[in-house]
């Protein structure tokens, strides 16, 4: 190399370094929490913050907004000790995975903390024996039904069904109840109640593992109800494509919605015309009513933040003043019983949470996450309805197949709780 | 108007290429900073690599060629043989839910998961500073029972109430041979928080918040001389088991959770040939996949050459059609999967609809193929008319005049001059397009999600998911992810495409000797 390229190179170099050098890169400043959310999480936590930032002293909180829930997931399932965040604002069924594979670190709650809580709430968020996060906001769903077509809410499953046959033509219904929130699993889990199929039944608050769905008897009622012979008889679609916009076009009189949506349908005029899925006999089928949490991972310890995060957790997510102040711009049922009190908690968060108190199940994901009977209750649930009523597959047989799947599931998934 | 290396040389070329590469280089220290950061070492060799190659190379006037190869020669090296090495490198590992960490992040994580509280869950408020000796101190307050206590990380000294001056709420801030650390010192460094303070017996205090303290022992106590953890309270010892966990040495199933990713040399390819469950749906995702992509190609190139044939032709309006012809080009191919997505609903979807039937399109096996490979064809002829009518043009007129002279009919003229010339200049972008198609996985993913499959009967694979789809739903499609199985499947998807990547290349030559 001549001079001249070394005195080029010593130039590009002190140009460069004297410009890298001035814009040092972005690390985590000390004392400062970084909070992962979705896109509809992550303005409303920012929203709260602007207006009170001090929830734990000294420590500044970062919210990081995600494009989407699928954007935050496949970020965080990226997440490494460097890149990831010190909570993350979650779904429940996160936890057993990154449990499972370290990205969770555990939190211990007092007793005055824990009391805040409907202890049903903290199986959503545990794994192994262990809590990780602490409930934010409850997601459930309730039936609607379009009161310009239906006089009177239905008592029993079969009135429905009845409406159905009888005003199909005259109104032109494409179908007679759908799952328009929470897909065919997790929304359809209380329709499966209703006909006698719990994924797991409860006994005072903790899950029987002496107790499962009879095949026999929700076969009986899934011919009942929804086959004529061993095709569909149209009152319940195998798929929720459509449900809401066709529930809101008035074509169809019964729908599940979920808690988060509820606003399209004020906006569409329907009031609080809210409750669970009628059972067959009476009663009501059994809906999840899961949490979403804000977890703790463990790379808050990497980034010499844990302590702060935890604080964090409980001073505010956890708290009802926390839950109070952020739901005011998230518009979800508080998980928090003070904060469920609050008279600022409007009328849909409130119904919503009244079918809930009726019909409410907690989800607990590790039962239905668990695929040790060959799928997990999320993969099998919809392929019931698909095989029995597009496929005309003998709803006896495949219940059979349903019961066995659910049992194993929740006897496996049980060492995980 | 002047040419550009008329402007461009000289001093001012000679400043503005020092200014650029500048510019350049600054990016590059920056990133290589950032990436020794975040302890990405790789990739920061990586860029220091670029960062001196692009200087000698810019400033050098020996390595003229190097000019114009280097920067496509480093974003080939960036994006795609190092992604390709980094899957095959991860095929030969354990790399799934639970082995997703290093072994010592699993290590640090199975030591802070392995303790247990007291069997009453006792926690205490505590505010926390230091002792007169500058020691991490806690001073403890169970406020109900008005119980105090100073612990450092080898004492607990009992406090009477009045030895403490207590705040609002009933909590001790204030005792004898301690100093209060204000709470906004504390966010700087949680040092504090790492420390086990003394309680009673094995039971010890840690801090869980700022000002909340519980009470733990410890289950499993990691042995670095043994590579091995031990359970504390019943003896049990658990070893590496070289596939990525802590194992029972008495109980192979026993594992510590989380795991790390471990190297198990080939036995993701064993499993993909061995282990039925996976052999099966992966032998029929096979055949469908090579179905799927030949399909699309046939039909996608018969219809754009039928239109391509019947657009040759001066018929009136013909450029108003072959602007049409062209919009499902046009449109994003996500919006227009996404919308035939909608029309192929069996209850409400609009083909239905017109057709007056109730097909479950997309829960019956048969019919959800069918769909995919309209909607593909919908996607694709455009293109195939765009090439077919290109290459129309290119068969010379006399040959065709020709054989009608020597009395050829058009369907003998097709058949054979103009399909076999055809097939000449098209027969490389045929098989670039089939193997377009192996891995067209927004389609699938989009349109049916791989489905549908008869979970019930154990079915694993959709009846529409292709390899591409289907490493998807290994990786990424479900609660427990297997990358490294994944990893493995992708590595046989690349052979496969580069085989018939490598063999559209040598008909690529062809097209030159037609040339």
């Amino acid at each position: 190399m001549n001079r001249r390229i070394l005195g080029m190179l010593g130039l590009v170099t002190s140009a460069a370094l004297a410009t890298s050098i001035a814009i040092v890169p972005g690390a985590q400043a000390a004392g400062t929490i970084v909070v992962w959310a979705d896109e509809t999480r992550g303005p409303n936590l920012q929203s709260v913050m602007n207006t009170k930032s001090d929830w734990v002293p000294g420590y500044t909180i970062k919210i990081v907004t995600y494009s989407s829930f699928d954007a935050l997931k496949a970020a965080f399932d990226k997440a490494s000790g460097t890149t990831g965040p010190d909570i993350v604002v979650a779904a429940n069924d996160w936890v057993p995975t990154a449990a499972k594979s370290g990205k969770l670190a555990p939190v211990t709650l007092t007793g005055s903390q824990k009391a805040q809580f409907n202890p049903t709430q903290f199986f959503d968020l545990s794994y192994a024996g262990k809590l990780y996060g602490v409930p934010v906001d409850i997601n459930n769903v309730a039936m609607i039904y379009n009161t310009n077509l239906v006089k009177s809410a239905p008592k029993k499953f079969g009135d429905m069904v009845d409406f159905y046959k009888a005003n199909k033509s005259a109104d032109g219904l494409k179908a007679g109840l759908c799952i328009a929130g929470g897909g065919m699993s997790w929304g359809a889990h209380s329709v499966f109640s209703a006909l006698g199929a719990d994924a797991y039944y409860m006994a005072g608050g903790r899950p029987n593992y002496h107790k499962f769905f009879d095949p026999k008897v929700f076969a009986n009622n899934v011919k009942t109800y929804l086959l004529d012979g061993k095709k569909s008889n149209g009152f319940f679609p195998a798929t929720d494509t459509g449900c809401k916009d066709n529930f809101l076009a008035g074509t169809v009189p019964y729908a599940v919605i979920g808690n988060w949506e509820w606003k399209d349908y004020v906006a569409k005029g329907f009031t609080m015309n809210l409750m669970p899925v009628p059972g067959v006999n009476g009663g009501y089928g059994h809906m999840f009513g899961s949490v979403s949490g804000a977890l703790l991972t463990s790379f808050a310890a990497t980034h010499g933040v844990a302590t702060g995060a935890k604080s964090l957790l409980t001073n505010f997510f956890a708290s009802t003043a926390g839950q109070v102040a952020y739901q005011k711009f998230e518009g979800r049922p508080p998980a928090a019983k003070g904060a469920q009190a609050d008279p600022s908690v409007s009328d849909g968060q409130k119904g919503f949470g009244s079918a809930a108190s009726l019909a409410g199940i907690p989800q607990i994901g590790a039962f239905l996450n668990n695929n040790a009977g060959g799928a997990s209750y999320w993969d099998s649930a919809p392929a019931y309805w698909t095989a029995v009523l597009v496929n005309g597959k003998d709803p006896l047989v495949e219940a059979k197949k349903l019961a066995a799947m659910w049992k194993k599931n929740m006897l496996t998934g049980k060492a995980d709780l | 108007m002047p040419k550009l290396n008329t402007v461009f040389k000289g001093k001012f070329a000679l400043i503005t290429k020092l200014i650029l590469l500048s510019g350049l280089s600054a990016i590059l220290v920056l990133l290589i900073e950032s990436a020794f950061a975040k302890k990405e070492y790789a990739i920061a060799l990586f860029l220091a690599f670029s960062l001196i190659a692009l200087c000698y190379t810019y400033l050098s006037a020996r390595t003229v060629p190097m000019k114009f190869f280097l920067p496509g020669l480093l974003l080939l090296f960036a994006f795609v043989i190092a992604p390709i090495v980094y899957t095959v490198v991860m095929s030969n590992f354990n790399y799934k839910t639970g082995n997703i960490i290093s072994k010592q992040e699993a290590i640090t994580q199975i030591e802070g998961l392995g303790v247990e509280p007291d069997a009453n869950g006792t926690t205490f408020d505590i505010v926390v500073g230091k002792t007169s000796t500058g020691e991490y101190a806690i001073l403890a307050s169970d406020t109900p029972n008005h119980v105090y206590f100073l612990s450092t990380a080898t004492k607990k000294t009992d406090l009477l109430p009045s030895q403490v001056r207590l705040n609002a709420d009933g909590v001790a801030t204030a005792a004898p041979n301690f100093t209060q650390i204000p709470e906004v010192q504390l966010a700087g460094n949680e040092d504090y928080s790492k420390i086990n303070y003394a309680y009673a017996n094995k039971y010890f205090i840690s801090v869980q918040g700022i000002n909340v303290g519980a009470v733990f022992r410890q289950t499993l106590r990691y042995i670095p001389t043994n590579d091995a953890f031990q359970n504390v309270l019943n003896g049990k010892m658990y070893r590496d088991n070289r596939r990525g966990n802590y194992a029972n040495v008495n109980d192979s199933a026993d594992i510590l959770q989380p795991g790390w990713r471990a190297p198990n040399w080939f036995s993701n390819y064993k499993i993909l040939f061995t282990d039925p469950s996976v052999r099966g749906p992966l032998f029929r995702v096979f055949i469908w996949t090579v179905a799927f992509a030949f399909l699309t190609v046939l039909t996608s190139f018969a219809f754009g050459l039928l239109l391509a044939l019947t657009l040759n032709k001066p018929i009136r309006g013909r450029r108003f059609y072959r602007s049409i012809l062209v919009l499902p080009y046009a449109i994003p191919s996500v919006m227009s999967i996404l919308i035939w997505g909608g029309m192929f609903d069996t209850e409400f979807g609009a083909i239905n609809h017109l057709l007056g039937t109730h097909i479950a399109w997309f829960q019956n096996a048969s019919f959800a193929r069918l769909a995919v490979i309209l909607v593909n064809l919908w996607l694709a002829f455009p293109y195939f008319y765009l090439i077919s009518a290109g290459a129309l043009q290119a068969i010379p007129s006399e040959l065709l005049e020709a054989a009608a002279i020597d009395g050829a009919n058009p369907r003998q003229i097709f058949k054979k001059i103009t399909l076999p010339l055809l097939m000449q200049i098209l027969t490389p972008l045929l098989i670039a397009s089939f193997a377009f198609n192996f891995n067209n996985f927004n389609l699938i993913y989009l349109l049916t999600g791989g489905g549908p499959k008869d979970l019930l009967g154990g079915q694993i694979a959709g009846a529409t998911d292709i390899l591409i789809s289907y490493t998807y739903q290994i990786a990424f499609g479900s609660n427990t992810q297997d990358l490294g199985l994944a990893s493995s499947i992708s590595v046989i998807i690349f052979f496969i495409v580069a085989g018939i990547s490598l063999y559209g290349l040598r008909k690529s030559k062809v097209l030159e000797t037609f040339g």
